[in-house]
C-alpha cells in the first residue's frame, strides 16, 4: 500500500528497531541512501547496508538477513514485481519500498500489511482499481453450490416445478460463468495496458530528502544529493524533460531557502562552507574539469549536432569555434588555464554561437556546488564520475566493492576519489564517443523493421565497458541520436533500438537493452520489457531476467539469432 | 670485540619498529651471557692473581672487563625491559587473549609476566568503577558518538551484540553499530571505521 504519512508510517516505525538496507547500483539509490543514512546516524538508528545488483542478488541478501531482522527498506529496487512471492518472507516481515521503477506491481500496491510503498502518489500512477483486478472468487463458489443444493432438493418435488427450478438454476450459473469470463477478458486487458510500458518515477533521493525536509532535519549536503539524484535520472535519460523541469523547480525552492543568509561585507560565509547554486549551465560534460574542446568533441548534443564522426562535422566544429572568437590554443588547454577574459562571458558567447548553428538547447537547468577555493563542480560531473566508479572494469574488482568507492566519493571529504571517478569518467566519454563514430561509419546499426538493432562485436575496443547496464545505456541512447542525425530514411527516425554486447565471453553471453525511440517530446516509456520476457518463452532462449529494469537482460550468444526473430514477429 | 653480541640484540629490537615484538632471542642472550661468564672468570683469576702477587699492571685490563661486564648487563636489562614494556602494550591493543603468532615470540617467563600483568589489571579494573567494574582498554581516544559507521573488510560470519541481536558480516557490506561492540574488530582488521 501507498504511504500517506511518510513520517509516521515509515520513519516513526523504524526509528526504534533495526533496520536492513538494500540498495540498487544506481546513483540516484546511492544518493537515496546517503540521504537516508545520515537520518539514521542523526537518530541512532542501527542498520545493516547491502549493494545488490539484480533479484538474484536481493534474494540472497533477503535470505541472508532475514533471521535478524525484520524491518526492510528497499531503494530503487522492488517495485515492479510481486515482492511477497519472489522472496517468500515471513509473516512478520515488512517491506518499505522506495522504487523509481514503475509500474508499480498491483499485489504489491493492495497488500496491506507486509508492503510499504514510499512513492508519491502524484506521480501518474495510473493504478486500475480494486474491483478490476480483484474478486471474491468465494461468493460465486457459494451461489453455485446453493444451485445444486436447490436442484438435489427438488428432487422431492413434482416433476413439472423442479423442471423448472433446474432451468432457472441452469440458467443463473450459465450467466454467471458468462458474467466472469467477461470480467477476467477485461482483467487481462487492463493488466496488460498497465504494466505494459515501463518507466521511471521521481526520484528516490527527492522522496528520502522530503522526508528529511518535513522532519527538519534536512541538511545541505542531503539537498545536494537530491540533486545528484536527480541530475542522474536525466543524464541518463530515464525521466522526460517535462518532469526534470519540473523537479528542478522543487529544488530550487529548497536552495533559496538553504541560501537565505544575510550575506553581506561583515558577515560574509566563510570560504569552506558549502554553497549550492542554481546555475543555467551549458549541456557540456564535465567541460569545467577538462579542455573545452575535448567536452564539446565528447558530449552527446553536440557531437550529434555538428556529426563529428564525419569530416564535415569537423569542419562545422572549427566553424563555430571560429564564430565565436575561441583560439584554439585557448580551447583546447585544460578550463581552468583558460583565459579569464575568455571564460567571463563564455556561457553567453556559446549559447548565441549555438542558436545559429541549430543548437537551441545547450544550456540546461542545473545546480552546482562550490566549497573550498579549488572546488566547484557541477550536479552532471558528480553523477559521471560516480557511474564511472560504480562500473569500474579497469581493476577485478567486484559489483560491491565498486559501490562502496562510489559511495564514498559522494562524501565531501573524499575528493580524490571524486577526482579519479571524473578521470575515469573522461576514459568512458571518449570511448563511447569512438564507439559511435565506428559505428556509424561502417554501418553497424541495422534496421530489422519494427526496431533498429545493433550488435557490438568482440573485437571492438573498450568493449568491456560496455557490459555494464549505464554504460551501455549511456552508448545505445547517443548512438541512436547520431544514428537519428545521420540517416535520410524518415521512417528509421521513429524506431526504437536494441543493443547488444558481449558480457561474458568465457559463458557466451551477451548483455541486450532496449532503449525507446528518440524523439523531443517523448514520455520515455519502454515496451521493451515484456516484449523480451514473451520473445523468451516462446523461443525458450535461456535469458537471464536479472536486472531491475526490465528492459536489460542477458541472453546465450546461440540464442541470438532466434531471439531477434520472436522479437520482430512479436512487435510487427 | 666485547659487548658486540649485546649490542646485536639492541639492534635487532630497535629495527623491528614500534609495537612488533620480534621472537624471544634465547641465543643471544645466551651467547652474551657465556661471554659475561668467560670475563667473569677471567677477572677473578686476574683478580687474584693481582692480589696475591701484586700485579698492579693487570689492573687496567680487571677493570676493563668489569665495565664490559656492566655494559653487558645493561644492555641485556635494557633488550628484556623493552620487550616486556611492548608485551604490556599488546595486552592494551588485542586485549586479553593474543594471538598465536605473537605468543609463539615470547618466551615462557614472558608468557608468565604477561598473564600476571593481566590479573592486576583485571583486578584493577574490577576494582574502580562501582559494582561491575570498569574497562578502561576501551575508548581510548575520548569517543564523538555512540554509535559508528562500519564497513565490513571481510566475511566474518555471524557477530552477537548486547541485545542478542545477530548482525551478519559480509564483505562490503556497511553497519552501524553501537561503538563498544565494534572495537574489538576495529582493531583485528575485520571492520573498517567510515568517516564521512
Amino acid at each position: 500500500m501507498f504511504v500517506t504519512d511518510i513520517r509516521k508510517e515509515f520513519y516513526d516505525v523504524v526509528v526504534n528497531q533495526r533496520v536492513a538496507l538494500l540498495v540498487s547500483s544506481d546513483i540516484d539509490a546511492l544518493c537515496a541512501c546517503k540521504v537516508l543514512q545520515a537520518l539514521f546516524h542523526c537518530d541512532h538508528v542501527q542498520y545493516t547496508l547491502v549493494p545488490v545488483t539484480g533479484w538474484q542478488d536481493l534474494g540472497t541478501a533477503f535470505l541472508e538477513h532475514k533471521e535478524q531482522y525484520k524491518y526492510f527498506v528497499l531503494i530503487n529496487c522492488g517495485a515492479n514485481v510481486d515482492l511477497l512471492e519472489t522472496l517468500q518472507p515471513e509473516e512478520d516481515s515488512v517491506f518499505f519500498i522506495c522504487d523509481t521503477h514503475r509500474p508499480v506491481d498491483v499485489v504489491n500496491v493492495y497488500n496491506d500489511s507486509q508492503i510499504k510503498l514510499l512513492i508519491k502518489q502524484d506521480d501518474d500512477l495510473g493504478v486500475p482499481s480494486y474491483d478490476d483486478i480483484f474478486r471474491d472468487d468465494e461468493e460465486d463458489e457459494e451461489a453455485d453450490g446453493d444451485d445444486s443444493g436447490n436442484e438435489s432438493d427438488g428432487s422431492a418435488e413434482p416433476s413439472g416445478k423442479r423442471r423448472r427450478f433446474d432451468e432457472d438454476a441452469l440458467e443463473r450459473r450459465i450467466e454467471r460463468q458468462r458474467a466472469r469470463r467477461e470480467w477476467e477478458a477485461r482483467r487481462r486487458e487492463i493488466l496488460f495496458d498497465y504494466e505494459q510500458y515501463e518507466f521511471h518515477g521521481t526520484s528516490a533521493a527527492l522522496v528520502m530528502f522530503e522526508l528529511a525536509w518535513v522532519m527538519s532535519k534536512d541538511t545541505k549536503d542531503m539537498l545536494w544529493w537530491s540533486i545528484i539524484g536527480l541530475t542522474d535520472q536525466w543524464v541518463h535519460d530515464k525521466i522526460p524533460h517535462m518532469k526534470y523541469v519540473t523537479d528542478i523547480a522543487t529544488l530550487q525552492r529548497h536552495v533559496s531557502r538553504h541560501n537565505h543568509k544575510n550575506e553581506d561585507e561583515e558577515n560574509s560565509l566563510s570560504i569552506d562552507c558549502m554553497r549550492i547554486n542554481f546555475e543555467y549551465d551549458l549541456r557540456l560534460v564535465l567541460y569545467q574539469h577538462w579542455s573545452l574542446y575535448e567536452s564539446i568533441c565528447n558530449s552527446c548534443y553536440t557531437s550529434c549536432s555538428f556529426k563529428l564522426w564525419s569530416i564535415n562535422g569537423q569542419k562545422k566544429l572549427q566553424e563555430f569555434l571560429a564564430d565565436m572568437g575561441l583560439p584554439l590554443k585557448q580551447v583546447r588547454q585544460k578550463f581552468n588555464s583558460m583565459d579569464m577574459t575568455i571564460k567571463e562571458n563564455l556561457r553567453e558567447v556559446i549559447e548565441e554561437s549555438a542558436t545559429k548553428f541549430g543548437m537551441k538547447d545547450i544550456r540546461v537547468q542545473t545546480f552546482g556546488v562550490h566549497f573550498g577555493f579549488k572546488n566547484r563542480f557541477l550536479a552532471s560531473d558528480v553523477v559521471h564520475a560516480a557511474a564511472a566508479l560504480l562500473e569500474n572494469v579497469e581493476k577485478d574488482e567486484t559489483p560491491t566493492d565498486n559501490f562502496i568507492k562510489a559511495l564514498d566519493c559522494l562524501s565531501r571529504s573524499n575528493l580524490e576519489r571524486l577526482h579519479l571517478g571524473i578521470d575515469l569518467a573522461k576514459k568512458k566519454l571518449k570511448a563511447i564517443q569512438q564507439t559511435v563514430a565506428s559505428c556509424i561509419c561502417t554501418n553497424l546499426i541495422l534496421s530489422q523493421g519494427p526496431f533498429l538493432y545493433c550488435h557490438l562485436l568482440e573485437g571492438t575496443p573498450d568493449v568491456k565497458l560496455f557490459s555494464k547496464p549505464l554504460s551501455l545505456t549511456l552508448l545505445s541512447k547517443y548512438l541512436l541520436k547520431a544514428f537519428v542525425c545521420s540517416t535520410r530514411n524518415k521512417r528509421c527516425k521513429i524506431l526504437p533500438l536494441i543493443m547488444a554486447a558481449p558480457l561474458d565471453i568465457e559463458k557466451g553471453t551477451v548483455i541486450v537493452m532496449g532503449i525507446p525511440p528518440e524523439s523531443e517530446t517523448s514520455d520515455k516509456k519502454n515496451f521493451f520489457g515484456r516484449a523480451f520476457e514473451k520473445a523468451a518463452e516462446s523461443t525458450s532462449s535461456r535469458t537471464l531476467h536479472d536486472h531491475f529494469d526490465t528492459s536489460v537482460i542477458e541472453l546465450k550468444m546461440e540464442d541470438r539469432g532466434k531471439f531477434l526473430d520472436a522479437l520482430i514477429t512479436l512487435l510487427s | 670485540m666485547f659487548c658486540e653480541k649485546s649490542v646485536e640484540l639492541i639492534r635487532e629490537l630497535h629495527r623491528m619498529g614500534d609495537g612488533q615484538l620480534p621472537a624471544f632471542n634465547e641465543d643471544g642472550i645466551r651467547q652474551v651471557l657465556e661471554e659475561m661468564k668467560a670475563l667473569y672468570e677471567q677477572n677473578q683469576t686476574d683478580v687474584n692473581e693481582a692480589k696475591t702477587e701484586g700485579k698492579s699492571e693487570l689492573i687496567p685490563s680487571i677493570k676493563f672487563r668489569h665495565s664490559c661486564l656492566l655494559r653487558n648487563q645493561r644492555c641485556i636489562a635494557a633488550y628484556l625491559y623493552d620487550r616486556l614494556l611492548r608485551i604490556r602494550a599488546l595486552r592494551w591493543e588485542y586485549g586479553s587473549v593474543l594471538p598465536t603468532n605473537i605468543r609463539f615470540h615470547m618466551c615462557a617467563e614472558e608468557m608468565e609476566w604477561f598473564n600476571q600483568y593481566k590479573k592486576s589489571l583485571a583486578t584493577y579494573m574490577r576494582s574502580i568503577g562501582g559494582e561491575e567494574g570498569l574497562d578502561i582498554t576501551q575508548d581510548m581516544k575520548p569517543p564523538k558518538s555512540l554509535y559508528i559507521e562500519v564497513r565490513c573488510l571481510k566475511d566474518h560470519g555471524e557477530f552477537e551484540i548486547d541485545d542478542g541481536t545477530v548482525i551478519l558480516l559480509k564483505k562490503n557490506s556497511q553497519h552501524f553499530l553501537p561503538r563498544w561492540k565494534c572495537e574489538q574488530l576495529i582493531r583485528q582488521g575485520v571492520l573498517e571505521h567510515v568517516i564521512s
